[in-house]
Formats: C-alpha cells, structure tokens, sequence
C-alpha cells in the first residue's frame, strides 16, 4: 500500500469507529469496544511504519498530495495531506495515546450508561486530531480545529446529567470560540495577502516578499492565528477553561486535555513557525512564560489530584510555547512528545487513584466524600503499587530529574530562554526566571501530590481498609507509558542520559524562520546548554527537597506557613487561581449580562411599554373606540405582515385550482394572452 | 449527415431498450413466464445503461438530422436510467399498486424511458412533438392505474385534455416556425430566423412552444393539472413525474432555445427578448408553487407544489442561456432528481405503512422510524436550499449564473424570498415528525428495498452538499 492510501485509513478509521458506536454500539453493547480498539490499533500500526519511514532516510516530506475542494469564482480551495517527520511524530502520539486511553477505558467506564457512545465520541476526537496532524493547510486544519473542539465539549459533558460538567464543556467551548475567531481572521489576512491556504505556500510566499517588507501585518496575521493555540492550548489569559474541563471522564482528560488536544495549539505554532516574524515571537514567548510560571503557582495549592495535573499541564504547555516564542523549536516540540507520554501517564494513574477511592467509598456506602480530594488519601503506596511507581516515574520526569525525558526536553527549553537573555538582555530576563522558576513549582507540588496520596498513614483508613490496584486493562497503559517517560527512549542509539543527541533530535531539524538567523540561534543554544543544565539540576533537586521537607518529613508545619503567607494575600492569591474567573465575571460576565438586560429593558420596559403602549394609550384617549381597532390593526399589520400575505396571495392562488378542468385550460389560455400582451409592451 | 441505416450503428441503447420493451410485453403475454415482466424490465434498464456507457463521447447527429447523440443528452439519458431504476424497484414493493396489472405498468414505464430518450436528443421539430407524445400518452395511462380508485381516473382524464390542448398549442406553434422557415430542423429554422424574422410572428411560435414544453415543466400558467395529477396518480409515478419528464422538458428547452432562438454564441437573436418572457415566467413559477404550498395539508399536493417551485428556480437559469447557466441548470436536476425522489420515495413509505395522506399524519415518525425521518430531514433542508446539502449548492450555482451575467437581479431576490417561503412549509414536516406528540409508539420500518433506494439517493445529497467540484468539473467537461 502506498502512502496515500494508508493516510487516508488513519483519517478515516476512526471516523468509521465513531459512525460504527452511534450506529449499531447499542445493539452489540459492551464488546462493541473491540471494533474501536481494533480500529485505532490499526492506525497505531500504520503511525509506527510512518516514523519507520523516517530511518530510511528519505529527503524532505514522506506525502505531499492536495486536490481541489471546491472552486468559487477565481479562488480555489485545497485539501491534502502534507506528512514531514514532524507530522510522523505526532501521528505516533496520538495514536499511541488514543489507543492506550481506549484500551484504559474498557475499564474505567466499565459500567457506564452511555459506554458505547463514549467509544464513538473518542474516535470522532481521533480522527479530527489525526486530521489537524496530517492537515496540509490551514483552512483545513481549522476545520479540524473545530471538530476537535467539538468532540472535546461532547466529551467533558459526557455526564451532562452534572451541572459542573454542562457548564464545563459550556465553558470550554466558548473559551475556545475566542481564540478561534482570532485565528480565523489572522488566516485570512494570510490568505489575501499570499493567496494560498496552503502552509509550504505560505512560507514560501513569505520568503518570496509575500508581505513586501510589511512585517508589522505579518506579525499581527501570526499573533492572530496564535490566538487559536491560545484557545486550544489554554494559555494565559484563555487557559480557564482547561481546569473545569477535568469534569470530563479522567481517561479523556489524560487523552484530550493532556497529551493531544491541548498540544494541537503547539503543533499549530511549530506548523507556521517558518512566517512567524521575531516581533511575533517574542508576544508567544511572552504568552508562554506567564502560562507557565502562574499556573505552576496555582498548582501548589490545589487538592483536587485532577486539577493539581490541570494546572500543571496548563503550566507544561506554555513551556513549550515559550520555547517556539525564544525560537528553541526543536525544544518546544520534543517538549510536547514527552510531556505527552508522562503527562498521559500521570492521568491515567490519577485516574487509577480515583478508581480505587471510588469503589472504597462504594464499598462503605459513602457518597459525601470527594474521591479526587488528596486530603482523603495517603499511604496508598502499599495498596497500589504499579499505580505508584508508574506514577513516581512519570513524576521524576516531569521534574526534570536526569535519566527521565522531562529533564531533556525541559533542559533543551531553558537553555533556550538563557540563550535567548544572553542575545537579547533587558527585559528578557523574565522568561528564564519564569522557566526556572516554574521548574522548582513543578518539582515542589508534584511531590507534595506524590507523597499526600501514596506515602505517610492513611487520612480515612475506614476507605483505605477497601483500596484495590486496578485491573489490567488500567494497569498495563501505565506501564508503558512510563517505561516511555524514560530518556533513553528519546536517544536512542546513544544512552548518555544528560545529552538529548539520538533519534529525535537528528530527524526533528531545525527550521528556517522568516527573520530570525536559525543557524546562530541554535549556536547561542548550545553555548547555553552547560549552565542552564546545572541550574536545572540545582533547582529540580530544591523542589524536591522542599517537597520532602514539607510533606514527608513534615518538619515544615504547612498551616503555620500557609497562615503567615496569607498575611500579604499570597495563599489565598494561589488558591483561588489568581481570581481570574472572578476578574473575567466582574470585567466581562457581569457587564454582559448586564448590557443583555439594559437592552431588553430599554426594548421592553421603554420602548414596548412606554413608547408602543404610549401610542396605545394616546390613541386610547384621543378616540377610544377607533384607537383600540387602530392599534390592533397596526400591531397585526407589523407582526404577521409577512406571514398575512403569504396566507392571503396563498389563498388567491389557490383559488384557481378549482378541479373543473375547464377552468384550468381557460387559465391556460388567458395565462398565454397575458403574456403576449405583456412582451409587447416590453 | 447520416443516412437511416448507418445510423442504426449509432442507436444501440435504445434499441436495446425497446428490445427489452418489446420482450417484456411477450413475457407479459405468455402465462409461465409472466412473473419475469418485472426481471426484464429490470435488465433492460441494465443493459442499457451498459450500451449507454460504451457510447460514451460520440458526437453524431443521426436519422438524417432528426436526433443528436452527444454528451449532452447523454447526460441526460442517465439521469433518467437512474430515475426510472429507482421507480421500477421501489413500485414493486409498493402495496398501492397490489391489485393493478403490474406487468403493464412495468412495460409503461419503459416505454416512457423510450420518449425520455428521444426528447433529450431531439433536433427537429417533428421529432420533438413526437418525443413529447410519446412521453405524455403512457404517462396518462400511468397516472389512470389506478382502475377502481376515483381520483386516479379523475387524474388521468385532467392529465389527457390539459396534455392535448398544450400539445395543440404547441404543434400550431410548430407549423407557424414551418410556415416561416419552410424546414423542420433547428438549424435551418434558426437560420431563417436570423436572416428574415417577424417578431410578432416568432413571438408566437415561442408562445405555443412554451406551452407544450412548459406543460412538461409545470410551469405556470400550464401548471394547472399538476396538483390534481400528482394527487390521484399512484404516488410512485407521481415521483416519477416530478422528476424524469421535468429534466426531459429542461433538455428541450435548452437545446430549442439554444440552438433556434438564440445565435451560436447562445445570445438572443436580435430583436428577440425572450430571456424576459422566460425570466417573468420564472418568477411566476416559482412564486405561485411556494405560496400555494404553503396552504397544502396532503404531502403529494404539498410535494406537487414543491416541484413547480422547484422548475421556477430552474427556469431563472435559462433566462441567462450562458454556458455556466447550462452548466447550473444540468447541476441542479441532478440533485433535484436526488432529493425529490428520495422525499417521494419516503411519503410511499408513510403511505403504505402509516395510511397518512396529510402532514398531520406524519406525527411521531421522527421516534417511530428514526433513520427514515432523519434522511427526511436532510431531503427536506435539501429542497430548502439550507448548507451543508446539495440543495444549496445547486441554488448557489444557479444564482451566481445570473449574477456573472449581470441580469435580472429582481428575480434573485424573488427567488430569495422565496427559498424562504419554502422554509415554512418543509418544516411543517419536521415539525410533525418530531415536536407533535403521538399515543403510538410501535417502530416502523421500511421494505429494505425502499430503504435502501431512500438511503441511496440520500447519500448524494450530503455528500454533494461538502465535496461537488468532482460532479462540476465533469459536467463542465461534456457541455
């Protein structure tokens, strides 16, 4: 087969897996799960010969095919597939998660009422992605966009009978229109001025003064169409949605908000890296720096497990934006395919915790108590083991510890940011503060949810007496994808667990961008490489000591701190998200509503009832009996005008269909007159 | 030009066709083999197709110059192959039919194929009054199946004096072009209407043509039988009619209007304005068929109306004659054909299952039969005109046809109004199906045949209505 065909099986397995769950899942019922996770398992197959592919060392992209959609006066509209390494590579991801997450999922949803339904929603969410992978330009990839979007509001809401979770999906689709709209306007500003939707015809238009020295237009069309990885990839200030889209079923967080979806908005950045002038970059690596270092904030004190890897993940993702934004684009992408793999992994385990508290409250009859809430776990360790040391590797990655994949992509993105200050100085001071800084964050709250779940006594040993490791189907995607969180999966054929040199970074090459000079950028990077490893070193192993201190050890009394920091507001600042939501309630909610209720105040209360009714009530008194047959005459003439004179031409008409043929064949003939006379007059 | 017998070489399908026509009435006649009538006409479709096919891009004018094989009515001839399969199939699984002499009623039906055929190629005068003939006396007999059943007698006694009187007209308008040009081919009369043309006289002749090809289109005012027609007749040949015969009056129309009154490079002939008279007609069509409709409670009469809005639209298309306006028009009966059988092939079904007759009837269908009602819904949008269905696509096309003509840009907004108009008595439809409430609960399924065609012809509709420029190009290619 070649490769055409097979990229048309991964777009549209899926898709027959949705359509096969709507159509017929109920009436197979349980096992209809193995037509879905044959499906997706096939598309696994065909992404793993695809970054096989890459080994043969084939130059430039593997597929490059478009066709015409539909042609609309003198525009033209393509869709094909364009599949590079990068694309390989992320097709791999996705696949792999998705089957992992499916094969986790006959498990976890294991009684669930809409379980078929549920399969078709994940394959709907696996054919979008692997359409926004494979997209060749961008107005197909916004079609995708929306369609991921989609299948992410149907599954936050798959248990829509919870007002938290209508409102979430509500929440996250909305958020999502905002960035949206933004990227669609900066897409056509690309379009008109280049005349193509197409991404290599984009970057090649650039090159080729495409914008005729106009950068400033060009930087506003990238900033815009970044506003959609904005949306999608929950950065600051539109990353509100994300937490609350935790209502969704724990695998689908791991899948969608996670490892895939919410990288979309990074794979959409490294796709039009290329055209993306310094100006604009240096808005994304902004953009990407306040993301992480405030989310990692917000993450200390959260008790939620769930939410404590939401923020987390908000803060990983402006990571890797803030690696694309200081121009470390190999950084950023490496970033997004391990943060994928321990991320994936730190849900599924999540999830597995959440499993067995909810079967515990199950057992005692409890259905008061939080399963997600960590200060109703704690010594979990000895009842869930693989859960616990899947989970603890993913952990050590995340945190940047050596031997584990975080510490090199993560390394990669700080050497960026100092390479970046030691170029640029001033102000760029913040973005390696931001990076290092949220590095020590993530190490600190990671362990503090490590060691309040699993280690110390149990806080409710009455739950704790019913825990159980979760079965295979739960246990074995944790195993893999820690065994994936490993370095030296990524450097293969080398094994030096402090080099990122291997696979990844030989097929994954640099790019070349319209203002910056590729060439010494990655020079300043690797010059930065040195330092920036040894104070990631320093500051992930001060995290985790601080962690330990704290929550181990507890030689830290934390009430007595949290108490002396809430003096200034600090505590309270971090828990309560830095009062975003209620920002956006006093700044744009309540305005609305407010502005909504003004209008139909004005329309209702003043202009129906004063101005039309006043009209009423003087014509009332200027003549009571005409006036009230006046106004009603005025009020059906307005309101049913329309629909009046489509009954009343209708009933004219209808009138000549008497059934008396004669009539009919007179109408023929005066009709034939009528015409006759009417051309003459002409 | 080709003589008689080399000709033959060239009239394969259709001889095929009667073949098939001819053997069916002997397989009708001998008592054994009586069940195969409905087999034979079956394969005969077949294999005509199969002939068709093999004759694709020819280019002859045969007969001594009476009919053109090209790709035009090739075209053509596969939209009615197709209409004619679907009816055939969906006839026979029909119980409005049970009792009827159904081997009759198959043989009929190929015969009306036969003039379909012969009307999309004719090129002369004569040969268009007889395709025409052809066409309308086996669909009277068609429309009268229905012996013990008054309204389909009624139906087919209106059907054969509206039908004669038009055909009248429009023979008288024949011989007036005779009289003028002293020949009977398109050609020679365009040419004698260029060189020496009484307006008055022409305008005439254009008159009682129109009568006798507007009568085929239901446009107004030879619109009259169509409702009382469409109602009585049995609803499979109702279907039928709202499709076949109409997209055969539309190859008519543009080959007699393209190729007589109009010079080469498809303009007007001068002093001629027909494109008015066509466009004000239009109007007309299509706004008595949307606002009667809209007071209709009988889904036939309702659908009837539908289909003479339908003809307005295609009509607003013809008032232009521009290659992109053919193109459109071509485009548009294409799914028309799609989506009006597929909403007559449903009401057959609600018919035979449900005995409704009116939308009232309709209610609860949406629960009842699921996957019927909601193809409904696609056909229904589709007739609307509302994205993402072809129906929108179509209309789309025939309006930018007149736009980039720069032209009667009062009939678009007439045309607007009245897609909105439409929208009204659709979804009267949908409304009954889904939001009026029901005591019966049972499911209803189809025949699968019937489901199946219905799903067939659905398919397109959706899938015309993302991905056309494949349909477009092809049409563009053989125009």
């Amino acid at each position: 087969m070649n490769i055409l065909t097979l990229a048309f099986i991964v777009l549209f397995l899926p898709l027959a897996s949705f359509f096969f769950q709507i159509f017929f899942g109920k009436r197979i019922g349980r096992n209809a799960h193995w037509f879905s996770l044959i499906a997706i398992g096939i598309t696994l197959g065909i992404a793993i010969s695809f970054v096989a592919n890459i080994f043969l060392g084939i130059q430039g992209p593997m597929l490059e095919v478009s066709g015409e959609w539909f042609t609309t006066g003198d525009f033209t509209v393509n869709l094909g597939f364009y599949i590079d390494n990068v694309a390989a590579i992320m097709m791999l991801v996705v696949a792999i998660i998705s089957f992992l997450v499916h094969l986790y999922s006959t498990e976890y949803l294991r009684d669930d009422i809409r379980y078929t339904r549920y399969f078709g929603y994940l394959g709907l969410f696996t054919f979008s992605m692997n359409g926004i992978v494979l997209a060749d330009s961008l107005i197909m990839m916004y079609v995708f966009w929306e369609l991921v979007g989609l299948s992410s509001y149907l599954l936050i809401g798959h248990w829509f009978e919870k007002d938290s979770a209508a409102n979430a999906n509500k929440k996250a689709f909305l958020t999502n229109r905002v960035g949206d709209i933004g990227m669609f306007i900066g897409i056509m500003i690309l379009f008109f001025q280049l005349g193509t939707f197409n991404i290599q015809g984009l970057a090649e238009g650039v090159y080729f003064g495409g914008f005729d020295g106009n950068m400033t237009l060009l930087a506003i069309a990238g900033v815009l169409v970044f506003m959609g990885a904005v949306g999608k990839s929950a950065q600051f200030p539109l990353h509100i949605w994300l937490p609350d889209a935790m209502e969704g079923p724990t695998p689908v967080s791991a899948l969608i908000h996670a490892a895939t979806m919410v990288a979309a908005g990074v794979y959409m950045t490294v796709r039009i890296f290329p055209i993306l002038p310094p100006s604009a970059l240096e808005v994304i690596a902004v953009v990407g720096g306040i993301t992480a270092i405030f989310a990692a904030i917000i993450a200390i004190t959260q008790t939620d497990i769930k939410r404590v890897l939401a923020y987390s993940t908000v803060s990983q993702l402006g990571y890797m934006i803030m690696a694309l934004g200081v121009g470390a684009y190999q950084a950023g992408f490496f970033h997004l395919v391990t943060h994928a793999m321990f991320k994936g992994c730190l849900f599924l385990a999540s999830g597995s915790v959440i499993h067995a508290m909810h079967h515990g409250l199950h057992k005692i009859n409890d259905h008061h108590t939080d399963p997600q809430d960590m200060r109703n776990m704690g010594g979990m360790k000895s009842k869930l083991p693989i859960t616990y040391w899947t989970m603890l590797v993913a952990t050590l990655a995340i945190s940047g510890v050596p031997l584990f994949s975080g510490f090199l992509s993560k390394d990669a993105i700080l050497a960026g940011t100092l390479a970046y200050f030691n170029t640029h100085h001033g102000w760029t001071i913040f973005l390696p503060i931001a990076g290092f800084g949220a590095a020590i964050i993530t190490a600190f709250y990671m362990f503090r949810l490590i060691f309040l779940t699993f280690h110390n006594e149990p806080k409710k040993p009455e739950i704790y007496e019913h825990l159980h490791e979760s079965p295979m189907a739960m246990t074995t995607p944790l195993v893999i994808l820690s065994i994936l969180s490993f370095a030296f999966i990524f450097t293969l054929p080398h094994l030096n667990p402090i080099h990122s040199e291997g696979w990844f970074t030989h097929n994954v090459p640099m790019v070349e961008n319209v203002g910056l000079d590729i060439k010494s950028v990655k020079e300043e990077i690797d010059h930065a490489h040195g330092s920036a490893m040894t104070i990631s070193l320093i500051v992930a192993s001060l995290g985790i000591a601080l962690s330990f201190l704290f929550y181990y050890f507890r030689k830290v009394n934390v009430k007595k701190l949290t108490t002396t920091l809430d003096k200034v507001g600090l505590y309270r600042l971090s828990l309560n998200k830095f009062y975003i939501d209620e920002i956006y309630d006093a700044l744009i909610y309540r305005p609305f509503l407010w502005l909504t209720k003004m209008i139909s105040h004005i329309d209702w209360d003043l202009f129906d009832q004063k101005f039309i009714d006043g009209w009423g009530w003087l014509t009332l008194k200027a003549s009571e009996g005409s006036g009230y047959s006046d106004y009603n005459w005025l009020d059906q003439k307005v309101v049913d005008g329309f629909g009046k004179l489509t009954k009343f031409f209708g009933r004219k008409f209808r009138l000549a269909q008497t059934g008396v043929i004669q009539n009919y064949l007179m109408g023929g003939v005066v009709g034939i007159i009528l015409i006759f006379v009417i051309i003459q007059s002409f | 030009m080709i003589s008689n017998l080399q000709s033959i070489n060239y009239y394969i399908p259709e001889l095929i066709l009667v073949g098939s026509i001819l053997l069916a009435i002997l397989f009708d006649l001998i008592p054994p083999l009586k069940k195969w009538n409905y087999y034979i006409a079956l394969i005969g479709i077949v294999a005509t197709g199969l002939f068709l096919s093999m004759s694709f891009g020819s280019d002859k004018s045969l007969f001594m110059g009476m009919i053109a094989i090209d790709s035009f009515s090739h075209y053509f001839k596969w939209l009615f192959l197709i209409s004619t399969f679907a009816v055939l199939l969906v006839s026979h699984y029909t119980k409005e039919l049970d009792g009827t002499h159904r081997a009759e009623y198959n043989t009929l039906l190929l015969i009306v194929l036969f003039g379909l055929f012969l009307m999309s190629s004719a090129t002369n005068l004569i040969m268009v009054y007889l395709s025409i003939e052809t066409v309308s006396i086996a669909s009277y007999i068609l429309a009268g199946m229905l012996k013990g059943n008054r309204a389909s007698n009624e139906a087919s006694l209106k059907y054969v004096i509206f039908g004669a009187f038009s055909s009248g007209l429009m023979l008288y308008g024949l011989s007036w072009l005779y009289g003028i040009s002293g020949t009977t081919s398109f050609e020679g009369v365009r040419q004698a209407l260029v060189s020496n043309g009484n307006p008055l006289t022409i305008y005439m002749s254009i008159l009682m043509m129109l009568a006798g090809i507007g009568y085929k289109l239901s446009m107004v005012p030879f619109h009259f039988w169509t409702p009382d027609v469409y109602e009585g007749a049995p609803t499979p040949i109702t279907a039928f009619l709202s499709v076949a015969p109409k997209a055969a009056g539309f190859a008519i129309l543009i080959r007699f209007f393209g190729s007589v009154f109009s010079n080469s490079d498809l303009t007007p002939i001068l002093g001629l304005e027909w494109p008015v008279l066509i466009a004000i007609l239009s109007a007309a069509t299509m706004t008595l068929g949307n606002f009667v409709a809209v007071y209709q409670n009988n889904v036939k009469r309702m659908l009837a109306y539908s289909s003479i809005a339908h003809a307005g639209y295609m009509l607003m298309a013809i008032t232009v004659l521009s290659n992109t306006a053919i193109i459109s028009v071509v485009f548009y009966l294409t799914i028309y054909l799609f989506m009006n059988l597929g909403a007559f092939f449903i009401a057959i079904f609600v018919e035979n299952k449900l005995k409704a007759k009116t939308i009232e009837e309709w209610k609860g269908l949406g629960f009842r039969s699921p996957l019927v009602a909601g193809a409904m819904v696609l056909l229904l949008m589709s007739l609307t005109g509302l994205p993402p269905t072809a129906g929108f696509i179509g209309k789309v096309y025939v309006f930018s046809a007149l736009i980039e003509n720069d032209q009667f840009y009062w009939l678009l907004v007439v045309a607007i109004l009245n897609s909105v108009v439409s929208l009204f008595y659709y979804f009267r439809i949908v409304k009954s199906m889904y939001l009026v409430g029901t005591d019966e609960t049972a499911k209803v399924t189809p025949h699968p045949v019937i489901l199946g065609c219905i799903l067939v012809l659905s398919f397109p509709v959706i899938l015309l209505g993302i991905y056309w420029s494949p349909l477009i190009t092809f049409i563009q290619s053989i125009l």
